[in-house]
């Protein structure tokens, strides 16, 4: 059988939005994933985190407009520890429609925006997780 | 619940019953109007209409009361207009607290404003006052709002988004620069109770320092535990009785020294948009307001010596009628509960006077100028309601603070229905319909079955520490997100009547860059240059007051006055209060 699912979500920077990702955080729950949830941290915050919680996915919401500066930080410091190759990284939030392509530019694997459903939360998560386990194995 | 055990419920159902009602249909008319009624349900609808009589209509952040297809005298018979409604101006104030309405006073334009450095937000100020805005409205960034200094590592990429910077009086100086600080009535929009002590010091000292006397400044600040310990996200939560009294402190502080001044602005705006149902959002305001009144009579004052100060901020979204029957139930609630509660005297102490905005989260990215549409509603909803003043949500919120463009549009909005409609020519023009009536009944009941809940689970604060409105609220907006994906709750556009093709390309506001670069220099040339000694020993007064339970904010106005930043203040109640993990995160 498949191991479960450990996700690491979190709200990036100083962002008050929540109520989205609290909603992503019950979705991957009820979906049978183990989901932490810790709030607002900064990027080293959610790396160092998710490293020593060894996480298949890490989740980060922006709605404040720092999603761009953040979201690279984000990036940066997961390629210094190593470990954006291995995790799924996937960005949900409010941003100006031609922020998007410049998000995936930056490593993030899907980028979430408002009217996402919780079957294409789930089953995307789902699909790239696979992805990159079956790229893991291979290597 | 009072001295005596007593929900505020039981002493109004109390204190108000028993009183011989002047009711306005007599019952034989009621007899004849029943009976032809009958025979018109039977005669003229069909089964399916029969059937489906209270209907339980689905809309985004609505309420779960169910819609008779017709409501007739024989929906509310012991209607007894004086007792129920009065005349506006009259007890119980159901129609409005002013006698003229909008004849007399045409409801402050006041539109929220700030974004990047204060020199850009000062223009905007200026964009927006020179096109007809009769009111200030400033906003704060995300850095300022969680009250970190903008060279703090947790501020890093976040500077002057969402909201004007602010790290210092000196930032202050320059959002306000020419703008008469004692002509306009300005809203600082400082939501929690711990930045409105830090922040409204800042523009208390420089009112000082332009020579102006406190007691003519005019305006307000939120001031509200809901938002720092209930709606927040953040990372730091100082825990919620402190923060609690820390609100009191601003209360007090600010009716002892600026009688104009609106000292707090119970919120249920954020509380609703952040996901929750109509009813909680006016309950848990009103607790916070119930359990407020109570720690100002504990520290002495009368309640009639304050209570005219208290405002409130709503948020008004889609559905139409039960927003406009809601603003009219809370007026009625809330002079009821200074009435018979709090047995306030004067009639100003018995006003709900409330500032209202265009529910944003109700607005969509999808064909986004259907969001023009939408906030025109709910401006007209507020309206018809009979709020004080209004901000209208722009149409490209849902990807960005507005363009100067789209906040003009916002501006606009507002003078059509004061200067095109006719509306504001009547006070409460939709008063005695059936319908509105009755939804204003039901309101009003269900308001104060969710307060008594929040008391018997032993009160506002209590409610917030344990979880239990973090569960309620999370609940609801679970439940609606569940209704709109499922498409019970119908979004046009999105989930409804949803069109093909690629939509046409949006002018969405960016931020200016380079603002965090100057704010950080800005800050650090100012470490520099203050007397670090004045420094020093007003935070240590402040941190004293802080732990000896002292009222904290004349520590903070000194403080302002030697300079201290933002986050120097924060530090201090960190450790003074120590830190609290909110449901969230538990």
């Amino acid at each position: 059988m498949e191991r479960k699912i450990k996700i690491l979500l979190s709200k990036l920077g100083l962002d008050v939005h929540n109520r989205g990702i609290i909603t992503v955080a019950k979705y991957l729950k009820d979906a049978g994933m183990e989901v932490i949830y810790i709030g607002n941290a900064l990027p080293k915050n959610i790396i160092g985190t998710a490293i020593q919680e060894a996480v298949d996915v890490i989740g980060v919401s922006s709605l404040g407009g720092a999603h761009q500066t953040l979201g690279s930080l984000l990036i940066d410091e997961a390629r210094n520890e190593g470990m954006w190759e291995k995790t799924v990284f996937l960005i949900g939030g409010v941003f100006p429609p031609g922020d998007i392509e410049g998000l995936k530019k930056t490593g993030f694997d899907w980028v979430f925006t408002p009217g996402a459903t919780r079957d294409e939360i789930v089953s995307i998560v789902e699909k790239l997780v696979s992805l990159k386990r079956k790229r893991a194995n291979k290597v | 619940m009072n001295d005596k055990g007593k929900s505020t419920k039981e002493i109004l159902s109390r204190e108000t019953s028993g009183g011989k009602r002047q009711l306005l249909y007599n019952s034989d008319a009621l007899r004849v109007i029943e009976e032809e009624f009958k025979q018109w349900q039977k005669a003229a609808l069909t089964e399916r209409d029969r059937k489906n009589w209270g209907e339980k209509t689905r809309t985004v952040l609505g309420s779960d009361i169910r819609k008779e297809l017709l409501y007739t005298p024989l929906s509310n018979p012991n209607f007894d207009y004086l007792e129920d409604l009065g005349n506006p101006g009259q007890s119980p104030f159901t129609r409005g607290i002013h006698p003229n309405m909008y004849r007399g006073k045409k409801f402050t334009i006041r539109q929220l404003t700030g974004f990047g450095s204060p020199e850009q937000t000062n223009q905007r100020i200026k964009f927006m006052l020179d096109h007809g805005a009769t009111g200030l409205n400033v906003l704060f960034d995300l850095p300022t709002i969680q009250m970190y200094d903008s060279d703090d590592p947790f501020s890093e990429g976040q500077v002057g988004m969402s909201g004007v910077s602010v790290d210092s009086v000196e930032d202050m100086d320059l959002i306000f620069k020419d703008i008469p600080l004692d002509e306009v009535t300005i809203s600082i929009v400082t939501h929690y109770p711990s930045n409105t002590a830090i922040l409204f010091p800042m523009f208390l000292v420089l009112a000082e320092e332009r020579g102006i006397p406190w007691d003519r400044l005019k305006g307000s600040v939120q001031n509200d535990v809901t938002l720092e310990e209930l709606v927040r996200s953040g990372s730091e939560y100082i825990p919620p009785k402190d923060c609690f009294r820390i609100q009191s402190d601003n209360i007090e502080f600010i009716s002892s020294n600026l009688p104009k001044w609106n000292f707090i602005t119970l919120n249920g705006y954020n509380l609703r948009e952040f996901g929750t149902s109509p009813i909680t959002e006016m309950a848990v305001a009103i607790a916070n307001g119930i359990e407020t009144i109570e720690e100002m009579i504990k520290r002495g004052y009368t309640v009639d010596s304050f209570a005219s100060r208290i405002a409130f901020f709503w948020s008004i979204g889609n559905d139409f009628f039960e927003e406009v029957a809601r603003l009219r139930a809370v007026r009625r609630l809330w002079y009821k509960i200074m009435k018979y509660r709090f047995k306030a005297k004067n009639q100003r102490s018995m006003w709900m006077r409330c500032h209202v905005q265009t529910s944003g989260v109700s607005l969509i990215q999808q064909e986004p100028l259907n969001n023009i549409v939408r906030s025109a509603y709910h401006a007209l909803a507020a309206v018809l309601g009979g709020v004080q003043s209004l901000h209208v949500d722009s149409f490209d919120e849902a990807y960005s603070v507005p363009t100067e463009q789209a906040a003009l549009l916002s501006l606009r909005t507002q003078q059509i229905i004061q200067d095109e409609t006719g509306i504001t020519d009547v006070a409460d023009p939709l008063g005695g319909s059936f319908y509105i009536e009755s939804l204003t009944n039901e309101f009003e009941k269900r308001i104060l079955d969710e307060i008594d809940e929040i008391e018997r689970k032993g009160g506002y604060v209590t409610a917030i520490e344990t979880g239990m409105l973090y569960n309620k609220i999370t609940g609801y907006f679970l439940d609606q997100q569940r209704d709109i994906e499922n498409g019970k709750v119908k979004v046009v556009a999105y989930n409804a009547h949803k069109s093909d093709g690629e939509p046409p390309p949006i002018d969405v506001f960016r931020y200016p860059e380079g603002i965090e670069e100057t704010q950080k220099k800005k800050v650090t040339k100012l470490r520099k240059r203050r007397d670090n000694h004045k420094v020093k020993r007003a935070l240590s007064s402040l941190m004293e007051a802080c732990r000896n339970g002292e009222n904290i904010v004349p520590y903070c106005v000194e403080c302002a006055r030697v300079r201290c930043t933002e986050g120097e203040l924060f530090k201090v109640f960190k450790e003074a209060y120590g830190m609290w993990r909110p449901p969230a995160i538990r």
